[in-house]
Order: C-alpha cells, then sequence, then structure tokens
C-alpha cells in the first residue's frame, strides 16, 4: 500500500501489540500496529472508543499462583441455589473437573474458533490459553454457574467457552464474572450451537470491580426450532461490553435476547448485538433495558440482519431506556438491513426518566418518594426478568438488581 | 364544635399562568358526603390533584386543614399517611409491579409513618381477601401488574379496594363513575357506601346526578368557574340535571 496514515498508538496499544507478538499472534499485532484500537469513526465501537476507554493493558495473567489466589478468594457475588459450579480462575480451567449427568465436560488448549472479524475476538482468539467445552447432552434441571473470576494483582486475562446443547435437550447456564478490586482486563468468548428443537437459557452477569474492564463476545448458532433466552447484564465493572452474535440457521429457531445495563458515575456498559436471519421462518425478540444514574453511560446498539432467503422473519427489536439522573446518558443506535422482502420486523427505541404521573400515584398511596423510585425502577426492569423460569436463579438476579439500587 | 376532616379556605391555585383555582371554601363535618357537581374544565379535576399534592399546580393563596392539620406543607404520601385518599378518574397503569405487591408497600408505608409495626403476610392476605369478596376482586386480579390491562370497572374496582384497605379518614371521588356500566357502578357505589361511617367524610366529584342516587350526598355544591357558586342539599343536584350549569354561570358572574 502505497498511502498510510500512521496512528499514535498509545500505552494499551502498546502493550497488547507486545502481548500478542510474545505468543506469535503478528497478524493481530500488526493490525493494531497500523490501525490502532478502534475509535468512534468504527461504527461497531462508534459509542465505545476503545481508543479512548481503554487508557492502560495490564500485564497477561501468571497462571503460576492462580489456585493459591483462588483459595483466598473472597465468597462469590452471585450464587444460584443449587447450581453446579465451574470456576474458572485467572482464565485457567481446572483439570479435575466434574458436571451434572448428561453433560460432558473437557478442557482444551487455545481458545475458541470465531469469525468474527473483531478486534477483541482476535485479542481472545491469540490470548486465551485455555478453554472449557460443555456437551449437554439431554435436558437438566440443574443450573449450571461458571465463574469467572480474576484474582490478584491487576492482570490481563483471556478465557473462552464452548457449548453446545444436542438436539431436544434444555438447560440453564449462568456465567459470573467477577474478581479483585484492581484494573483488571478480561476479554471473554462464549461459543454456543443449538441443536434441532434444543432449548437454552444462557445469562451472563458482570460484576467485576468497578475499576476493572470486561469485555465479552457470546456467539450463537441455532439449528431448526431451536429456542434461545440470553439475557447479558452489566452491573460491575467501569468499562464493559458484550457483543452477541446470534444466528438463526433453522427454520423455527427463534431467540429472546436480551440484556440490562445498569450504570453508574463512572460507568460505560456498552451491549451490542448483531443479529443474522439467515434462513426462512425464523424469528427473534430481542429486548434491552438500561438505567443510568450519576454521569453513568450506557449504550445499546442493535442490528438485525435478514438475508435475502430468510422469507417470513419475524423480528422486534426494542430498546428502553431510565435515566435516573439529568447528568446520565442512553445512546441506542437500532438498526434493521433486510434483504428478504416478506417479513415482519420492527424497531423501536424510548429513553426518558421516571414518569410523574406514575410517582404520584404511588406517592398519593403513602409510599415514600426514594420507595416509589424503587419500585417503577424495578418494575421496568421486571419485563427482562420476568421470564427467567428457574426460581433459584431468578431470585439471584432480582438480588442483582435490588444490590444495585442500593448502590453496591 | 367538632373539628372538621376536611377546611378549604379561599383556595386558589394556577398551572403556568392559567388560574384554575379562584377562591374555593369548603368545611366538611366528619361523617359527612359532599358532592362536587360542575361542568368539564370547571376545575373539578384541580381541586382533587391539588388536595392530593400533584407538583403541576402552584397554590397562589388560601390554605387547607384535613383535621385541622395544615395539608398544604405535606408531600403527596405525607398527606396519604395523615388519612387523604384520592380515587382517581384515570388510575395509572404501573408495568412491572404486581397489585399485590403495591398494595402491602403501600399499607405498610402508611403503618410505618404512623409508627405502626409492619402488617404480617397472613394478616396482609386476610384483609385484602376480606376487602376483595366485596368488590368481586379475585387474587387472580391482585396477581397482574397494577391496573395494567384493567377495564374500566376493574380499575375502579381496585381504587375502592385500595380506600377500603387503607382506611383513610378523608375520600376524595374523582369522576368515579366515569367509564362505567350500570352493573359495574353498583358494585363500586357498594363498596363506596359501606365504607362511610361517622369519622369518615368523602368528596365526590362527578358531573352526573346519576351517581349520586347511589352515593346519596349529605350537601351538593354546585362549582363554576374555579370556585362554588351554589351549595344545598341533595335536591339540589336534581335542579342541576333538569336545568343543566347555565343558570349557576350567570349567578358565578
Amino acid at each position: 500500500m502505497a498511502v498510510s496514515f500512521p496512528v499514535r498508538l498509545g500505552p494499551a496499544e502498546n502493550t497488547l501489540i507486545e502481548q500478542l507478538k510474545s505468543v506469535g499472534a503478528d497478524a493481530t499485532a500488526e493490525r493494531i500496529a497500523v490501525a490502532g484500537l478502534p475509535t468512534r469513526r468504527v461504527e461497531a465501537y462508534h459509542y465505545t472508543d476503545l481508543k479512548t476507554l481503554l487508557r492502560a493493558v495490564p500485564p497477561m495473567v501468571d497462571g503460576s499462583a492462580t489456585l493459591e489466589l483462588a483459595l483466598k478468594a473472597g465468597p462469590l457475588p452471585l450464587q444460584v441455589a443449587g447450581a453446579h459450579h465451574i470456576a474458572i480462575t485467572n482464565g485457567l480451567v481446572p483439570s479435575d473437573l466434574s458436571a451434572p449427568s448428561g453433560v460432558t465436560v473437557g478442557r482444551a488448549q487455545g481458545g475458541v474458533l470465531s469469525t468474527r472479524d473483531d478486534i477483541l475476538v482476535h485479542l481472545n482468539g491469540a490470548l486465551a490459553k485455555q478453554s472449557l467445552a460443555l456437551t449437554i447432552e439431554r435436558s437438566l434441571d440443574q443450573v449450571i454457574q461458571i465463574d469467572h473470576r480474576i484474582e490478584g494483582e491487576a492482570a490481563h486475562v483471556a478465557d473462552a467457552l464452548k457449548i453446545f446443547v444436542a438436539d431436544g435437550a434444555a438447560a440453564t447456564i449462568v456465567e459470573v464474572f467477577s474478581g479483585s478490586e484492581v484494573a483488571h482486563v478480561g476479554n471473554h468468548a462464549t461459543y454456543v450451537a443449538l441443536g434441532k428443537g434444543a432449548n437454552l437459557t444462557h445469562v451472563t452477569v458482570d460484576l467485576s470491580a468497578k475499576a476493572s474492564s470486561h469485555f465479552a463476545t457470546n456467539e450463537y448458532h441455532l439449528a431448526e426450532d431451536a429456542q434461545l433466552r440470553t439475557l447479558v447484564i452489566h452491573a460491575g465493572a467501569g468499562l464493559s461490553r458484550t457483543h452477541l452474535f446470534p444466528r438463526y440457521e433453522g427454520a423455527g429457531a427463534h431467540g429472546n435476547i436480551t440484556g440490562m445495563n445498569l450504570v453508574a458515575d463512572g460507568q460505560h456498559a456498552d451491549i451490542t448485538m448483531d443479529a443474522a436471519h439467515a434462513v426462512p421462518h425464523t424469528t427473534s425478540q430481542p429486548l434491552f433495558k438500561s438505567i443510568a444514574r450519576g454521569r453513568g453511560k450506557a449504550v445499546v446498539q442493535g442490528r438485525l440482519v435478514v438475508a435475502r432467503d430468510a422469507q417470513k422473519t419475524d423480528a422486534k427489536l426494542m430498546s428502553q431506556g431510565l435515566m435516573l439522573s439529568d447528568e446520565a446518558e442512553i445512546l441506542s443506535k437500532p438498526e434493521l438491513e433486510i434483504y428478504a422482502d416478506d417479513v415482519v420486523c420492527g424497531h423501536g427505541s424510548t429513553c426518558g426518566k421516571l414518569d410523574e404521573d406514575s410517582m404520584f400515584y404511588l406517592m398519593s398511596r403513602g409510599i415514600p418518594q426514594a420507595e416509589a423510585e424503587t419500585m417503577l425502577v424495578r418494575g421496568f426492569i421486571e419485563e427482562v426478568l420476568d421470564p427467567i423460569e428457574d426460581e433459584a436463579l431468578s431470585e439471584a438476579l432480582h438480588m442483582v438488581v435490588d444490590g444495585w439500587l442500593l448502590g453496591k | 364544635m367538632t373539628t372538621p376532616i376536611l377546611e378549604i379556605r379561599n383556595l386558589h391555585a394556577r398551572i403556568e399562568d392559567r388560574e384554575i383555582l379562584k377562591g374555593v371554601n369548603l368545611i366538611i363535618p366528619p361523617g359527612e358526603v359532599h358532592a362536587v357537581m360542575g361542568r368539564n374544565g370547571s376545575g373539578k379535576s384541580t381541586l382533587s390533584y391539588v388536595l392530593a399534592g400533584k407538583e403541576d399546580y402552584e397554590i397562589t393563596e388560601g390554605e387547607v386543614l384535613l383535621d385541622g392539620e395544615n395539608l398544604l406543607d405535606m408531600e403527596p404520601d405525607e398527606r396519604a399517611a395523615a388519612g387523604l385518599f384520592l380515587a382517581f378518574q384515570y388510575p395509572i397503569e404501573i408495568p412491572g409491579v404486581a397489585t399485590m405487591t403495591f398494595l402491602k408497600a403501600a399499607m405498610n408505608a402508611q403503618r410505618k409513618a404512623r409508627g405502626e409495626g409492619e402488617l404480617s403476610t397472613p394478616d396482609f392476605m386476610r384483609a385484602v381477601k376480606a376487602a376483595g369478596t366485596d368488590l368481586n376482586i379475585d387474587t387472580d386480579m391482585l396477581k397482574r401488574p397494577l391496573n395494567v390491562g384493567f377495564s374500566g370497572g376493574e380499575k375502579k374496582r381496585a381504587e375502592v379496594l385500595q380506600m377500603a384497605l387503607l382506611q383513610p379518614k378523608m375520600c376524595i371521588l374523582d369522576e368515579t363513575d366515569s367509564g362505567l356500566d350500570i352493573d359495574a357502578l353498583q358494585v363500586v357505589s357498594k363498596g363506596v357506601n359501606a365504607l362511610r361511617n361517622a369519622g369518615r367524610s368523602m368528596l365526590v366529584i362527578t358531573h352526573y346526578q346519576r351517581l349520586l342516587n347511589h352515593i346519596v350526598p349529605d350537601v351538593v355544591h354546585v362549582f363554576s368557574d374555579g370556585k362554588i357558586v351554589e351549595s344545598g342539599d341533595k335536591s339540589l343536584a336534581l335542579q342541576l340535571e333538569a336545568k343543566g350549569y347555565a343558570d349557576f354561570d350567570t349567578a358565578a358572574a
């Protein structure tokens, strides 16, 4: 190429280049050296300018002390009663894995494959040392909870998870992200494939320390009649972004892709979805809710792409924001990209503060202002939490919301 | 002389630059039911909102005492705890909040404000069941989000249920008959009448005489252009129904 526009690299980019080179990922290193981290000029990162937001990247995690750190770590911030736990501490998958009956669990070296051309995906692919693989062979009653923890000194951690749900099987899997209160950078990838008629509820909850940055990429492939419910909750890291890639690849496949950004002062949370309806007769109902207080900033980008052949697609995308302070910021960008001509697709976006008439109504019954506000906020979120069928999980997620409301 | 439950003295209120209440005077002794009748836009509903404490209005003059206490200094929740209840003309729909959850929160908030202990769940359920039976309200309706998807009749019955559970001293019923068919009107009126007693007063706001056949008032007031222009017994309502409001407009002029 004859012409190049040099990009001024910051400390975060220089660290990433070094880390990539040390594992031989020269192509990705080169890409960052040339283009830098994505800025707002890159559409997918328009509201989450990584170059500005990610100022520094800590050293790659040192795995040698992991076991010791895991033993010293405090209690988990979220525990689904009766769940089967699998811990991934500092990116390392334990060797003595156990699983409920009906599940095969395994450990592999390296990350999970993804064809997504995205810098965070490339970073994860290059830097994840190990991945956990779960194969759900038949329907499970027990919730599987995967505890991703980053403990000890500030570290850059990449880990990966692969989930296969066999034809007709059903499962509920919860991933919880947490760790010590320092400036970690976590980069997680989850690759999910659902067989014919399979049914999966996949919940990811970020409860990392506010000093840390949390990135996750979740890719879903749905075969015929597969039913997927996802729920992303951002309620921890100072900077969080989850990028969802659901692909509807078999007739009758349906996805309830949902998410919740809960942000306060100094937090930036981003849920971005790129959904592909690839074949005829698939349906989806993405629903995202953001609540911002203080100077918190929440971002929702949702894109539905309907392929030329994907006739009779029925997809409705909704993003709703609730601003609890004058300084709060909520950015919402729903997009439809439709190549088929016989579809029912729609998108909507609303944003506002608490409804004054509703506040007055509750207060006129004797409910004090603060309690009335909490009630309305809970009510706003309930549409996302209510469909979670497992009672213990539902209770745990309500506690996350209540914890956030109490300012934890 | 016993303290009136509600005493309104020369009340003036405006919304932005428009004066809506222009000197309302009204005294309601304990146990009495007063009706306020007036045409649309006369300021009847504003009076109910101002009494309940809606923010949109600015009080420019006058005072209101609830059982001797200065009502206008209180927040809406404090007014409720002090014993004021407004049955809304259009009850607000609150998605995501189960009616039952709301009822319990309201009852306990008022008890707390009065320094009483929280209701136990069995006591609460018993109270709701007892009050709901008379109003044809079953527990299924109470599990639904507050007022969401309720029919006109269900909304008004839910308002009366709240009134029955909260046991206010002073009930204001704002156009409670609007959106009700004859059968629903009877159920709601029966519910309201069951709450009449020597210590509780009511202010029934309506523009039809019809409601007053069911909830028979002790005193009827005619409201026109932001104030009360005529007061009388229940025959005044019949007179209004026959002649319309026109005569009273002149009286006000």
